[in-house]
């Protein structure tokens, strides 16, 4: 008995220096899980060979990431954040500000903070992806006329059946707006103001009864899968996955979708600092970006990684097209809004609690 | 030994050293006690660094109010001179703003590093909780009131912006020429606040620092809580209902088959919360096994008939696809789920009790003549009380602070605080009003608490 329990304690000793020692080397990255995770393990990770990466999965926010920074107790070293979150973090300085200089240029020599789709918003944050919002349903949901704009999606006698949303505010008012015949590039200024918001509300009202709240990124498939819900909401890499991977007969309806950014920042005191920054360097060079669209299919951040994909289609790795399945592309963005995160860290904490009390009604 | 040497002359007793006994059992008392207490050391330290000392800093986060005031204070003491809060304030105030702006963009910690910006950056997401709109209205005015360098981050001067900056400010933001923005100032110029326990509770302060209500739509706080106490009561009952019968089985049926009934109490208790879960969700959905039974086996019948009485009549007695249930992703689920999931922390207490019931009680009571209904309500029941209690109060406290179960299965109108702490914790960041929250939660339970042992007395509380 006592020999067992001494050699467990020295198999765990053991066991627990070696991971320690791996922690010394290995740079930690923190990122999402599901298909996300494993497109940048591939992409990012598996092709880089200047050392070890270690993915790890959270489930959103800055909570962890100024818990660890403010108790002085920094275990994480890369974290894929949200828009709102790359600026609140940078502002509070739980994120590192990065000379821009060590990045590398576009193929043709752009300098990569001008090689994105939109003005970099701070220096803290690395090019990571587009992702959006978007409504879908099965193929074989609706006989007849199919549903092909955001107010079609709104409109439950056109289209009967439950709808699935999330259980906040982002992306839900936006499109509600646009549903209710405001033009795209006023969205924001109309959710400024009261009524405007009221306004928004009101058509969240027309589909209160028929609404099925979701919160986690795979939950909106089930809903679809099981009948619970006719139309839903859902992450466009989750719907992209299961049709890509899988073969699910969805449909997506690109209008109306919300586009997001999405950044990779280096968290102020990361214990591997210099080794997460070179593989900074590497995950977001144009390559690396385009070679993520071969195993999902969120738009890369960096222009330069389209022509890329374009010259290499079929790019992605079952051998089929992947730019028709990007939320970024022109034909795409006709009806894409691209969500203004300086907007939501403003306004965000006021409109959840309304969107929260709308829900709780 | 003579009895004269073993007194002294008050004619106290006395040890052989002659100090007297009372004074000398004093002292083997005292070192008992202090040998005890530096036995209980080790865990008293422990609980004060894991758990008194943590819990203490996240609960002063619910008051605490200092960094705003660090970043502010010109702009504060302004605030107090400003008179009538209805039109917007004077020359000054501005001037408070982009002064208190410029020092604290200069502030350095210790070791010479810049922490000006960083408390800027903290200052706006903490003023958005009053006011939306605060944090990019703050930042753009931090950025046109100083100037860097790109390349040194050193501040150049002289600034672009000289006095008078009133007229600067409004054309640079319109917002600062709407009087809301100033009036919110109101609710944080104190450097401890109960603010966010007003928020907590669907109140606010006015710019008099006067407590009023929230806007109706903006109220979400008040159901919130209300919910969370119906769900735990409601859970306590039901678990209380479903745990008795099973109780006394476990504890009066021969050994061999409560035994075995014991492992199915146990089995789910030990099995993972998220498996059991998403077993419920598996079984409760609109399309799931429940509903489809219902739909797949219950007799259909529609059509006119005949009745008496009532005449011919159309009736539609069939459950078809409209008619499934909602159980799942609503308050329905949450109870249902959190009744299962908790019903062991209901059994165990009320079954130890019950195992230290003499069977010979009952057999006595009916002796004597009692009805085996009677005997069981006067002479049982009785007894069984320290378990129920037991039971109660635990599944009551684990139940009031749930979160993981309402967050998968609550839907839309089955949450509880719990996931707003959460909510609060991870996504908005708004600390104060998490702790503000938690503190209200740790209170209820210590009021329960407390009110358990006036009422039926906590030595009479029996875990087993």
């Amino acid at each position: 008995m006592k020999n067992v329990i001494t050699k467990t304690l020295v198999a765990s000793a053991i066991s627990t220096a070696m991971l320690a020692g791996a922690a010394q080397a290995a740079v930690t990255m923190v990122s999402w899980g599901g298909g996300y995770s494993a497109s940048q393990q591939k992409a990012y990770i598996d092709t880089y060979s200047s050392g070890e990466v270690n993915l790890i999965s959270y489930n959103g926010g800055l909570g962890e990431v100024r818990a660890q920074v403010e108790s002085g107790n920094v275990v994480w070293d890369i974290v894929d954040v949200l828009p709102s979150q790359a600026r609140t973090g940078c502002d509070e300085g739980l994120f590192e500000e990065l000379d821009r200089s060590i990045f590398l240029p576009a193929p043709d020599g752009t300098p990569m903070d001008e090689d994105t789709m939109v003005d970099v918003p701070n220096d803290c944050v690395v090019p990571q992806i587009w992702w959006s919002y978007v409504p879908f349903h099965k193929a074989d949901t609706f006989s007849g006329e199919q549903p092909s704009t955001i107010q079609d999606f709104f409109d439950v006698e056109k289209f009967p059946g439950k709808r699935g949303i999330h259980t906040w505010a982002n992306a839900i008012v936006e499109m509600a707006l646009y549903a209710d015949g405001v033009a795209i590039p006023d969205i924001y200024d109309v959710l400024s103001t009261q009524e405007g918001q009221d306004r928004a509300f009101a058509k969240l009202d027309t589909i209160k009864d028929h609404v099925v709240f979701w919160s986690s990124g795979a939950k909106p498939l089930d809903l679809i899968n099981s009948g619970e819900v006719s139309m839903s909401l859902a992450y466009n890499g989750r719907i992209g996955g299961a049709v890509l991977n899988d073969g699910a007969d969805y449909v997506t309806v690109w209008d109306g979708q919300v586009l997001e950014e999405e950044w990779l920042v280096l968290m102020n005191g990361a214990p591997n600092r210099a080794a997460a920054l070179h593989f900074l360097v590497h995950a977001s060079s144009s390559q690396a970006q385009a070679d993520q669209a071969k195993w999902i299919n969120y738009g890369p951040m960096r222009l330069a990684a389209l022509p890329i994909m374009e010259a290499g289609e079929p790019w992605f790795n079952t051998g089929v097209n992947i730019l028709e399945h990007m939320p970024n592309t022109e034909e795409h963005m006709k009806g894409g809004i691209l969500a203004d995160p300086d907007w939501w860290a403003d306004n965000g904490q006021a409109v959840n609690d309304r969107y929260a009390a709308w829900m709780a009604q | 030994m003579s009895d004269t040497r073993t007194l002294d002359a008050k004619g106290q007793l006395l040890t052989n050293d002659g100090v007297p006994l009372k004074e000398s059992l004093r002292k083997s008392l005292r070192r008992t006690k202090i040998r005890s207490f530096l036995l209980l050391l080790a865990p008293l330290l422990f609980l004060l660094i894991m758990f008194v000392g943590p819990i203490g800093s996240l609960l002063s986060r619910s008051v605490d109010d200092m960094e705003i005031n660090r970043v502010l204070p010109e702009t504060f003491a302004q605030y107090e001179l400003w008179e009538d809060k209805s039109i917007l304030p004077s020359e000054e105030m501005f001037a408070a703003v982009v002064n208190d702006i410029r020092a604290t963009h200069k502030l350095e910690d210790s070791e010479g590093n810049n922490i000006g910006k960083n408390l800027l950056g903290k200052a706006g997401t903490r003023m958005t909780y009053e006011y939306s709109g605060w944090r990019s209205l703050l930042l753009k005015t931090v950025k046109s009131a100083t100037k860097v360098n790109k390349r040194s981050k050193e501040e150049v001067k002289p600034y672009t912006w000289e006095a008078p900056y009133k007229e600067k400010m409004i054309k640079r933001d319109k917002r600062w020429g709407k009087v809301e923005f100033w009036q919110s100032l109101g609710a944080m110029k104190d450097p401890y606040t109960i603010g966010y326990y007003l928020n907590a509770v669907d109140l606010r302060f006015d710019a008099n620092k006067n407590v009023i209500q929230k806007p109706e739509h903006l109220k979400i706080y008040k159901t919130i809580w209300m919910r969370t106490l119906q769900v735990s009561l409601m859970v306590t009952i039901f678990c209380l209902i479903l745990a008795y019968p099973v109780s006394y089985l476990l504890a009066t049926l021969p050994m061999r088959t409560s035994n075995l009934l014991m492992i199915c109490v146990l089995m789910p208790f030990w099995t993972s919360l998220l498996v059991r879960i998403v077993a419920w969700m598996i079984m409760l959905q609109q399309n799931g096994v429940v509903n489809d039974t219902l739909v797949g086996i219950l007799p259909c019948f529609e059509g006119m008939v005949n009745l008496p009485f009532f005449g011919e009549k159309n009736i539609d007695l069939c459950f078809s696809d409209e008619d499934r249930i909602p159980m799942m992703y609503n308050f329905t689920g949450t109870i249902i789920v959190m009744t299962q999931v908790l019903l062991p922390f209901m059994i165990l207490p009320i079954y130890s009790v019950m195992r230290g019931i003499p069977p010979s009680y009952m057999k006595a009571a009916q002796n004597l003549g009692a009805t085996p209904t009677r005997a069981f309500v006067r002479v049982y029941m009785p007894q069984s009380i320290p378990g129920i209690g037991a039971g109660c109060i635990l599944v009551f406290i684990v139940a009031i602070g749930y979160y993981i179960t309402p967050e998968l299965v609550g839907g839309k109108d089955g949450l509880m605080i719990g996931n707003f702490v959460a909510r609060e914790m991870q996504k908005t960041l708004n600390w104060g009003l998490a702790a503000a929250m938690g503190a209200i939660l740790l209170a209820a339970v210590l009021i329960l608490y407390w009110a358990y042992d006036r009422l039926i007395g906590i030595d009479n509380l029996k875990m087993g």
